[in-house]
């Protein structure tokens, strides 16, 4: 008894002492770190340090050589620089989710469509983890309004809307473009009809023809990815998309195609039965919406709806059918991957622009759904690009994860769903998942029962039975194996050094293709000298673009000032042999280090007497 | 494509064998060999098994790393910057050639032949130390390997190693695609320090060192073939300095572990002394 008593007693003494003591030792300590600060600042030693994210050779060659250039140059300039190498996915995961670094060197997916720069950069996006604004920057008086007005506008107009878009970027940097790869591949002449589609779409695998019925075509990828996750949701794996375009199906398909007047994008009805027409929208049943906030706009001015109708009796790779039930989840699913089980929505880490102009939808029966867009056409029809997902998968899939209703999270952009690679990858996509092995082959079947099969359906359909992704690390290995009819076709685009060892064979077909990706250099301007604009330009004068384009990729890239296809870019913006706002300070790949440090001081940085660029003014 | 280069491997090195068996073994010890050999089997039957035993941990946790370790390879380069570009300023075709055959055919070769001359001794001592310290080589860079993660010069500085020399390119990775399908098969491209191929021929080098008065004539080729590996990681691009100075370290320390084992407590000499304990 008596033991109890002081047991109990103590117990509160010592924690109440303790609670007083950690008071005391924080408030104590927050004295001594600011003068542990200013000791240091003295001793003059806070010079200016960055992280800088990229990938080894093995992932690309370029981005390591570009960032190689800047990190020279950075340090003439007398900042610390220490580079990290990681693989393909852990840079995705360190740049996109965990927003772990102060520049990161990449390729970026982009889209043919210039509205990818709102999910870039849009300041809503800031604080998510995926492609949606990486950059955490954050402008919403004065870069949300044109990001929002663009994408409003079509034709002409959006044309119009689009350039101080461009320029408020070249001036506010908060990622610089650097160049626009040339897109090559190449593919044996075993098949017939290669370049009818883009190969980095599903089209460019369909309608292909072979004079000896061949069953298997057999593509070559550098990145392992493919082979290891096929996820459609992650941010992290296959950044073009071209695996889910081929597993899944979407309403609209992206046909590109080329001729002397330019590069035509367009988006043409796929799950879609016929062509859409979109129409201003008299109202918005408010119950039906999936508009991101809670408040709904109920005020329809300015927005259109498309009345779309799906092919009937199309069905999943695992036999269930197709309907607008399915579209209608996938939209909101993409909002809200927690479907509204968690404290706070989750969206996807990918396709966020394309769903956020989506603002409503309203399902009339199995196959008829009348979806409403607070945008243009163009933006609308980019919203119909999306893999539709089962939403029999997908929901299970939620429901195993919630277990406890009271204790679900679900971190956006990081949570299992988006990236696991345990869900079964069935869509209704011309293609079906057979198999996989880790860094070795994705190994894919024909879906017979595929719309695009139908004898009334006149759309290019899938020719072979197989279709094999094997992993060949080197775009070098990669070109002689299709020339030896080892391999068809390499999908992944190659890289620059290698296009020079294209042979000049009767068996090999050499395909450019328009191209949208683009190598980039971004900013974290969320902390740290980064987040300050004349700091992020004086950077970007420290990369000789035109030398980039000339050395590193031997003349197969085009240096940029705009992120977006050159038909967008404005007269003001455009290339003229330098960078027209943030030229590079120097010639013939030198740096003018004198007249770089300069900038840094203009920019309000100081240099200290070793010429050391340093954090405070 | 990667069994093709696998036979080829298997070819080259199955001619290189008798050949050298002959030269540097002789009949009279392969004629006693073909005599002695269970007895030899059985006497080396525990260091066969560790060695076995490690070679097939090493082929199932090489390939994924168990994400434990710390990212290292800023940290090599800051320290030893450049180095191993002192190699690309020599290149030429003929050296590249060289060490390409030297890095894949020459150490696979250097690696088993020692284990059959070796075996071909009638005191089995030399042979169990060899085997004991390949499975401490291997055993030990395993556990390295998991703890650091880092990618070799040619991931991090391609340019100066593919276009250095007269116009040559030493990337093995670009021209042999042959040789990329067999490291990537064997090793992860995070698996650089230390440097096996240089801890792995530095054991051989200095067991043949411990031989010499028995194999005389192998010295000197092994010397000159563990050297040649050594020099190939680095001229090649695929391993830092640092990783071959870890390896030469590694080397000493599992030749030497081997030495102090191997011998000291044989199974037989371990059931005597358990006997021994029993009767008191």
């Amino acid at each position: 008894m008596n033991c109890d008593t002081t047991d109990h007693v103590d117990g509160i003494d010592r924690r109440s002492v303790l609670a007083a003591a950690g008071a005391g030792l924080s408030f104590s300590l927050s004295g001594c770190v600011d003068t542990v600060q200013s000791v240091v600042s003295d001793a003059e030693d806070d010079q200016i340090s960055l992280s800088l994210v990229t990938v080894p050779d093995d992932g690309n060659r370029e981005t390591v050589r570009i960032a190689r250039h800047l990190e020279q140059n950075l340090e003439a300039v007398g900042i610390d620089v220490t580079i990290a190498w990681r693989s393909r996915s852990e840079f995705l995961k360190m740049v996109l989710i965990d927003h772990d670094f102060d520049l990161y060197v990449g390729r970026h997916p982009a889209d043919f469509d210039p509205d990818f720069l709102y999910e870039a950069l849009h300041s809503t996006y800031a604080e998510e983890s995926g492609w949606q604004n990486p950059f955490q920057y954050s402008n919403p008086t004065f870069f949300d309004p044109l990001l929002e007005e663009q994408r409003r506008a079509d034709g002409d107009e959006r044309r119009e809307r689009i350039k101080p878009v461009l320029r408020a970027l070249a001036e506010e940097k908060p990622f610089d473009p650097i160049c626009r790869p040339d897109e090559y591949r190449v593919a044996n002449t075993r098949f017939d009809g290669w370049g009818d589609g883009h190969l980095a779409t599903r089209r460019g695998y369909l309608g292909l023809e072979s004079e000896a019925d061949a069953e298997r075509l057999h593509a070559l990828v550098t990145d392992a990815r493919p082979s290891q996750n096929v996820n459609p949701l992650s941010a992290t794996v296959d950044e073009q998309g071209t695996i889910t375009d081929l597993l899944y199906d979407s309403l609209g398909t992206l046909v590109v195609t080329e001729d002397d007047e330019g590069v035509a994008y367009d988006v043409e009805p796929w799950l879609a039965a016929e062509p859409w027409e979109w129409e201003p929208t008299d109202e918005i049943d408010a119950s039906e919406s999936v508009a991101e906030t809670d408040e709904t706009k109920t005020d329809a001015d300015g927005m259109l709806t498309a009345t779309v109708t799906l092919r009937e009796d199309c069905t999943f790779h695992d036999g269930e059918p197709v309907t607008a039930e399915d579209v209608a989840f996938t939209y909101q699913f993409l909002k809200d991957t927690a479907r509204g089980q968690s404290a706070s929505p989750s969206p996807a880490p990918r396709y966020r622009g394309q769903v956020s102009a989506v603002e409503n939808i309203e399902v009339e029966d199995d196959y008829r759904l009348r979806i409403t867009v607070d945008a243009g056409t163009e933006v609308g029809e980019r919203a119909l690009t999306v893999p539709i997902l089962p939403r029999h998968i997908w929901w299970n899939e939620i429901q195993d994860r919630i277990g406890d209703l009271e204790n679900f999270r679900a971190p956006q952009g990081r949570w299992g769903l988006v990236e696991t690679n345990s869900v079964s990858p069935i869509g209704s996509g011309p293609f079906q998942f057979e198999s996989q092995s880790e860094r070795t082959y994705l190994h894919l079947e024909r879906f017979d029962d595929h719309f695009s099969r139908r004898d009334d359906v006149d759309l290019p359909e899938p020719t072979v039975d197989e279709l094999r992704f094997t992993v060949d690390p080197g775009s070098t290995s990669s070109i002689s194996r299709v020339e030896s009819g080892d391999a068809d076709v390499t999908s992944s685009l190659l890289e620059a050094h290698s296009i020079s060892d294209i042979p000049d064979s009767s068996d090999v077909e050499r395909l450019e293709s328009p191209s949208w990706t683009f190598y980039h250099l971004g900013f974290n301007t969320d902390s740290g000298p980064c987040s300050k604009t004349s700091f992020r330009q004086a950077v970007t004068q420290l990369i000789d673009k035109e030398r980039i384009t000339e050395k590193m990729f031997y003349g197969h890239a085009t240096p940029l000032s705009s992120p977006v296809t050159d038909e967008w870019v404005p007269d003001d913006l455009a290339w003229d042999g330098d960078d027209p706002v943030t030229p590079f300070i120097g010639t013939d790949g030198s740096l003018n280090v004198a007249a770089a440090r300069a900038a840094f001081e203009a920019a309000g940085f100081r240099y200290d007497d070793d010429g050391r660029l340093r954090d405070r003014y | 494509m990667l069994s093709e280069v696998l036979t080829r491997v298997v070819i080259v090195v199955s001619i290189l064998l008798p050949i050298s068996l002959g030269l540097f073994v002789g009949r009279e010890r392969l004629a006693t060999t073909r005599t002695e050999w269970r007895s030899r089997i059985r006497l080396s039957g525990p260091a066969i098994l560790v060695v076995s035993s490690v070679l097939l941990l090493n082929r199932t946790v090489r390939q994924d790393g168990p994400g434990i370790g710390v990212h290292m390879t800023e940290v090599i380069r800051k320290i030893e910057g450049e180095f191993v570009l002192i190699f690309q300023e020599v290149a030429t075709p003929q050296l590249t050639a060289y060490f390409s055959f030297i890095y894949i055919y020459g150490y696979t070769f250097l690696l088993v032949f020692p284990v059959m001359a070796y075996f071909a001794l009638s005191d089995t001592k030399m042979f169990r130390r060899l085997l004991t310290a390949y499975a401490f080589n291997y055993a030990i860079g395993l556990v390295l390997y998991a703890l650091v993660i880092a990618y070799g010069p040619r991931n991090v500085l391609p340019e100066l190693i593919a276009s250095s020399g007269s116009g040559t390119s030493t990337m093995l990775y670009d021209h042999s695609p042959e040789f990329k399908y067999l490291t990537r098969e064997v090793n992860r491209n995070v698996n650089v320090f230390p440097s096996l191929h240089t801890s792995l021929s530095a054991t051989v080098g200095i067991f043949a060192y411990l031989t010499r008065s028995s194999y005389p004539k192998w010295l000197p080729v092994a010397i000159v073939l563990a050297v040649s590996v050594i020099i190939s990681t680095m001229y090649l691009g695929l391993h830092w300095g640092i990783d071959v100075l870890a390896g030469l370290a590694l080397a000493s320390f599992c030749v030497a572990l081997s030495c102090r084992i191997v011998g000291r407590w044989s199974l037989s000499g371990l059931y005597e002394q358990l006997t021994e304990f029993d009767r008191f």
